[in-house]
């Protein structure tokens, strides 16, 4: 049985994922020691701009051209953002593009600090996902509004990572995902989604409800381990002890611009300020 | 032992708990074979309404409610006008949607039954209490009387000669046993509650992990941030070809406390006679 990670990196004007996706294979072969498959939409620019990846990436798949013109607001901080292009529709592709029987596919901005994860591929489930984040700002506290995908919707969970088994089973439930997102703008009028965006949190949680018969069963279990958050209004500032120990300013709730000191060291993180991820990653890879 | 569901139901300017009454028993049957229910009612119920009931029996004695808009007042006649030995009481506004015979088994176990905890059409457990100050303010057995049972013996007997004595003397009972969070109008939840505590036999009648409890929809229990005047205007409902029902796209089993009349439709009430035999 092969196992491996799989990343996804599909460029904007302003957010350099393959870079992300780089970082994160670093970290994965550090911590997980996994094989890495690369799927993007531009093979050239990684050989041309980062021609040390294969340090890290053993190999690259090259994804066909996926037409959207969906945007989403990108902070940096409270007080900077930026309204950027946003290519999210190809990860419910996994099952297909996953070379591996076994797959852990990640966001590139999720970077991992232990090793909990290769537990997963311990376990006799076909896929694994995380239900609930921690979220590193306990300043933030309305856990409700990631619970649930909408207000009067079913249970949240987080696409950010999941491990798949290749299996009939995990087949019928990808290709659910890809008719959900083929269908976005019916499935998130019926689950009453305000937001328009293809968001394959959403899509996979649906797709999660529908599978177990339109009520809550005890599928699919969880990852192992915890999926610590900071959101983009959170600015990653500075990291210690050979890069696994993460410096945040958190964002103070009901006070713009205005933070508190906060940090975690050894964790599997999902850092969604991606501008202050790109700033640390040069520091790194400036040895490179 | 003869086993039966009762409720009673007096219609009122505004609702037709009779026809409630008679999805109720259409649901029962639909998804539960070989079961018994009666209606206790003194209004008139239509001849195409009365096949699905065992029995349908006067409100024994004179009709307290008589002069009342929410008429819970002949509530705690229902002991003594239930055919059955063994009976499960119901709302009318209520529906069973799903197999729910093993239940006997389980509440066989007990002389009197309550539930004390509820579900939302998630299928997560109520944790909100907007309805529920009184019960906290005074420290009352959290009983919900929408769905419970009763065996006839003394025991049952007992609560249900108290609970007549309550709901006659509401205004006594509450200012005396619930004064804080003082609740203005009688209900049968707080009057049970009243008469469990003087009795003393909370821990007999209910267990809050009992898998035997129904779906409540009011508003505020659901978990929702925006909470609307009433849910059937902001979630869906609809059949599945298989017969079960989808509300905001969950499924719905056990028994649905839907609470808003207008939840039921001419179409849910021929889905639930669609194949139904009794």
């Amino acid at each position: 049985m092969t196992k491996g990670v799989l990343l996804f990196a599909l460029n904007n004007l302003n957010i350099d994922y393959v870079k992300q996706a780089i970082y994160c294979a670093k970290k994965i072969k550090k911590h997980l020691n996994l094989p890495v498959v690369l799927a993007t939409d531009n093979v050239d620019y990684v050989l041309n701009k980062y021609p040390f990846y294969k340090k890290y990436i053993d190999d690259i798949v090259k994804l066909n051209f996926y037409e959207t013109t969906q945007t989403r607001r990108f902070r940096d901080g409270t007080m900077s953002e930026r309204n950027l292009t946003w290519k999210n529709h190809q990860r419910a592709s996994a099952y297909e593009i996953s070379p591996f029987d076994e797959t852990i596919v990640m966001d590139t901005d999720f970077i991992v600090g232990n090793n909990i994860l290769l537990n997963a591929f311990d376990t006799d489930d076909d896929f694994l996902i995380y239900r609930h984040i921690e979220d590193l700002n306990q300043d933030r506290p309305d856990e409700h509004r990631f619970n649930k995908i909408s207000d009067r919707g079913p249970d949240m969970y987080w696409a950010t990572v999941f491990y798949f088994k290749k299996t009939d089973f995990t087949k019928s439930f990808f290709d659910l995902v890809e008719h959900i997102r083929d269908n976005w703008h019916f499935y998130r009028l019926i689950y009453q989604i305000p937001q328009s965006n293809f968001r394959n949190d959403y899509a996979f949680s649906i797709a999660i409800h529908i599978f177990n018969g339109f009520q809550r069963t005890n599928w699919p279990k969880m990852l192992p381990g915890k999926l610590w958050l900071t959101s983009d209004a959170d600015v990653l500032i500075k990291t210690d002890k050979d890069n696994e120990h993460y410096v945040f300013l958190l964002d103070k709730k009901d006070w713009p611009g205005h933070y508190t000191l906060g940090a975690i060291e050894s964790a599997n993180v999902h850092i969604m300020n991606k501008f202050s991820l790109d700033r640390h990653i040069d520091e790194v890879f400036s040895n490179e | 032992m003869s086993k039966g569901f009762c409720l009673l139901a007096q219609n009122n300017e505004k609702t037709d708990y009779v026809r409630q009454a008679y999805a109720l028993a259409l649901s029962l049957h639909k998804y539960n074979t070989g079961q018994k229910i009666s209606l206790i009612t003194n209004d008139k119920v239509p001849d195409e309404w009365q096949g699905p009931f065992d029995k349908i029996i006067y409100i024994p004695w004179s009709d307290d409610a008589q002069d009342e808009d929410w008429k819970i007042q002949n509530r705690w006649k229902v002991y003594h006008a239930s055919p059955y030995d063994e009976t499960i009481v119901l709302e009318a506004d209520m529906l069973i949607l799903s197999d729910i015979t093993h239940w006997w088994d389980e509440l066989g176990k007990r002389e009197l039954f309550f539930t004390s905890n509820v579900r939302t059409y998630r299928d997560e457990l109520v944790t909100n209490r907007f309805y529920r100050k009184t019960f906290d303010a005074n420290n009352l057995p959290n009983l919900y009387s929408a769905l419970h049972y009763f065996k006839k013996g003394d025991k049952a007997k007992e609560f249900y000669n108290l609970l007549e004595v309550i709901v006659n003397n509401w205004q006594l009972f509450y200012g005396k046993y619930a004064p804080n969070e003082y609740q203005k109008w009688c209900s049968m939840d707080v009057s049970c509650a009243l008469a469990s505590k003087i009795i003393g036999n909370e821990l007999d009648i209910t267990d809050p992990n009992s898998y035997i409890t129904f779906t409540h929809m009011k508003t505020r229990l659901q978990g929702w941030h925006q909470v609307p005047e009433r849910w059937t205007n902001v979630i869906g409902r609809y059949y599945k070809k298989d017969g079960s029902l989808l509300l905001g796209n969950y499924i719905q089993k056990g028994i649905l406390h839907y609470v808003e009349d207008m939840f039921l439709s001419e179409e849910i009430i021929e889905k639930l006679k669609d194949g139904t035999v009794y």
